[in-house]
């Protein structure tokens, strides 16, 4: 190996611990999320005993039994700071966790392999916050997603739309000129088609984007390169070869962020999701309200009730505060004519979508 | 003439390329900048400055035929992504060298339009992948080549599909030496003749000396260019290559003054 070769690996080395260190702090920030019942120092002690073991010639034990103290004394502090546990779907890099950094600021972002796992560990109080897709400019609503919001109990508290700026992501060492085939999700392959297509690339089907990132790193695949966000190539330390490689100019997503209880303060956008009797004249009935009380709708789709296929659940986004009068009012009104109404709450409005 | 199926003038016609809202062929367009991409704060300062003085479109090499091996080469597809940048900036669009026939794909991603140098003229499969590659072009007289030559490589260019070629005169080699090259300000109205194309002036490499820009960037004008292709830097002393034939912003800016008058006057004289 050559000096130069040998200081790279180092690097990537140092890299690679930070990377598992992060994700050590993660787990341990979620562990805090269920009863323990082991005390502290006894854990502690059984760490050292299982590391010592590992007979590794070029680690002293005085100097293991010194890092792993640094390192429980840095995830105890990290734990006190009572971080709030944001979780999203996809690996890290994803979307949704662009969408999480800027929903929540100051967060841990735990990925989670389906939305659903997204919900649960919500409901469940493994996470304080989810933070999951609801519709995209191009591809309209996300159904999974939609669905998960009329079967669960969570509240909408924040939203968010994030523009998709897909990245080509390589390895360093990747020349450009030599790069053929690229993966990422079927839908951003799909959203950079011309791209692929004036360049002479294969599109390659990949169950993720940020997963796609994060496979390049991991095997080093031949003549490769992911579609991805900018956040990947942080994360996962690839160039970017080419930014906003869409084909369309305006491609984003809008993110909700959901939590167990409803926003504590009033909000200034609704999200409602209801039902109505198979009836002529029921649905206009429901929507006379919000025109004549001149509430602005900002976003009706409907979908069908899986419970009941046939009939139809309508997702109504509106202007103003469920705790407003002239809402609230509308709100009553609509109980004599729906078959049911779920409310998911009142949020800030996100002024990018407005 | 008879291969000239494309590029020759066979009515009144004339061709106007577009680039983003510029009209290569109507209005007397210039696209300035430094010789080659050599930073990030480099490529800023002198864009703003350029944009500032009316220039219309930005100049910038990422990858540099350069006389010897040893000489800087470029930035390569670091250079292409500051140069992205500029136009995000400034909001001119970009004009930039392409070599390689491999790059020509990845360069139309960044760039506004595809520059052939004087040296790669005639290299005959890199005008071809240029002619697949949906951009215009600026096709640069080879330094020794005839007016015909010079057609002829157009002409592959426009038989790959692509109409937008703006032909760009930047002096031949004669046995004068006081000047790099030679201006050879009678290629404009005879290219008018030949062909329906646009055609610009570069006044730079064409003299070589600084002292000669401004009188032939007043020529061209009065030649009846389409425009022309100027080196600017914003330091030129430190410029890491062609230094001593790059404009201050000032000096550029104070021909700028200048050569839209000149144009306006022109436009006003009575034609015979």
């Amino acid at each position: 190996m050559k000096p130069e070769e040998i200081r790279k690996n180092i690097n990537k080395i140092d890299r690679e611990l930070m990377v598992l260190l992060q994700e050590r702090m993660g787990l341990a920030l979620r562990s805090k999320k269920f009863k323990e019942t082991r005390s502290e120092p006894e854990q502690e002690n059984d760490l050292l005993a299982r590391v010592e073991h590992l007979n590794l010639d070029l680690i002293e034990s005085s100097f293991t039994r010194q890092l792993l103290k640094t390192i429980v004394e840095e995830t105890r502090r990290l734990q006190d700071e009572d971080r709030s546990l944001a979780a999203f779907q996809g690996e890290h890099g994803a979307y949704g966790e662009v969408a999480a950094r800027q929903l929540v600021p100051k967060g841990a972002y735990i990925p989670c392999l389906e939305f659903i796992d997204v919900f649960r560990g919500v409901e469940e109080g493994y996470f304080d916050l989810g933070v999951v897709p609801v519709e995209n400019s191009l591809e309209g609503a996300v159904t999974q997603v939609n669905d998960l919001l009329t079967t669960t109990d969570l509240k909408v508290v924040g939203e968010i739309k994030i523009a998709v700026n897909h990245c080509l992501l390589a390895t360093e060492a990747t020349d450009y000129r030599d790069i053929r085939q690229v993966f990422s999700h079927p839908q951003a392959l799909a959203q950079c088609r011309n791209f692929l297509r004036r360049n002479k690339l294969e599109p390659r089907p990949y169950y993720d984007t940020a997963g796609a990132a994060k496979m390049l790193v991991r095997e080093n695949p031949r003549a490769a390169a992911a579609i991805a966000s900018s956040l990947c190539a942080e994360l996962y330390d690839l160039e970017i070869i080419k930014e906003r490689i869409e084909d369309g100019p305006s491609n984003s997503t809008r993110f909700l962020l959901l939590a167990r209880e409803p926003h504590p303060d009033n909000g200034d956008k609704t999200s409602i999701i209801f039902a109505v009797p198979h009836e002529a004249g029921r649905l206009y009935a429901v929507l006379k309200l919000f025109a004549d009380a001149k509430i602005n709708l900002t976003r009706i789709a409907s979908m069908p009730l899986r419970s009941d296929p046939g009939n139809y659940s309508f997702f109504l986004d509106f202007e103003g505060s469920d705790k407003n009068p002239k809402v609230a009012e509308v709100l009553k009104q609509m109980e004599g004519l729906t078959k049911w109404i779920k409310y998911l709450g009142s949020y800030p409005v996100d002024k990018a979508t407005s | 003439m008879k291969n000239l199926k494309l590029v020759s003038r066979q009515t009144a016609q004339r061709t106007t390329v577009n680039v983003a809202d510029i009209q290569v062929g109507h209005d007397f367009i210039v696209i300035a900048g430094p010789c080659s991409v050599e930073s990030e704060n480099q490529l800023l300062e002198t864009a703003r400055a350029v944009k500032a003085a009316g220039a219309d479109m930005l100049r910038g090499g990422a990858f540099k035929p350069r006389t010897s091996p040893y000489d800087f080469q470029g930035l390569g597809i670091q250079g292409l992504k500051i140069l992205e940048k500029a136009r995000q900036e400034t909001g001119l669009p970009i004009v930039t060298e392409v070599v390689d026939p491999r790059d020509v794909s990845w360069v139309a991603e960044f760039a506004d339009v595809l520059q052939i140098g004087t040296r790669n003229m005639q290299n005959f499969s890199l005008l071809k992948e240029v002619g697949r590659a949906g951009r215009p072009v600026l096709l640069k007289r080879g330094m020794h080549s005839t007016l015909m030559e010079w057609l002829n490589c157009a002409e592959y260019i426009l038989s790959e599909g692509n109409p937008d070629v703006i032909l760009c005169e930047r002096g031949i080699r004669t046995f004068e030496t006081y000047t790099r090259n030679t201006l050879d300000l009678s290629a404009v109205p005879a290219i008018k003749e030949l062909s329906h194309l646009p055609i610009i002036i570069d006044p730079t490499h064409s003299t070589g000396r600084l002292s000669l820009i401004a009188s032939m960037s007043m020529a061209a004008v009065a030649a009846g260019a389409d425009g022309m292709i100027i080196e600017v830097h914003h330091k030129p002393a430190e410029a890491l290559c062609d230094a001593d034939q790059a404009l201050t912003p000032q000096t550029f800016s104070g021909i700028m003054k200048r050569l839209r008058p000149l144009k306006s006057f022109l436009n006003d004289l009575p034609i015979n």
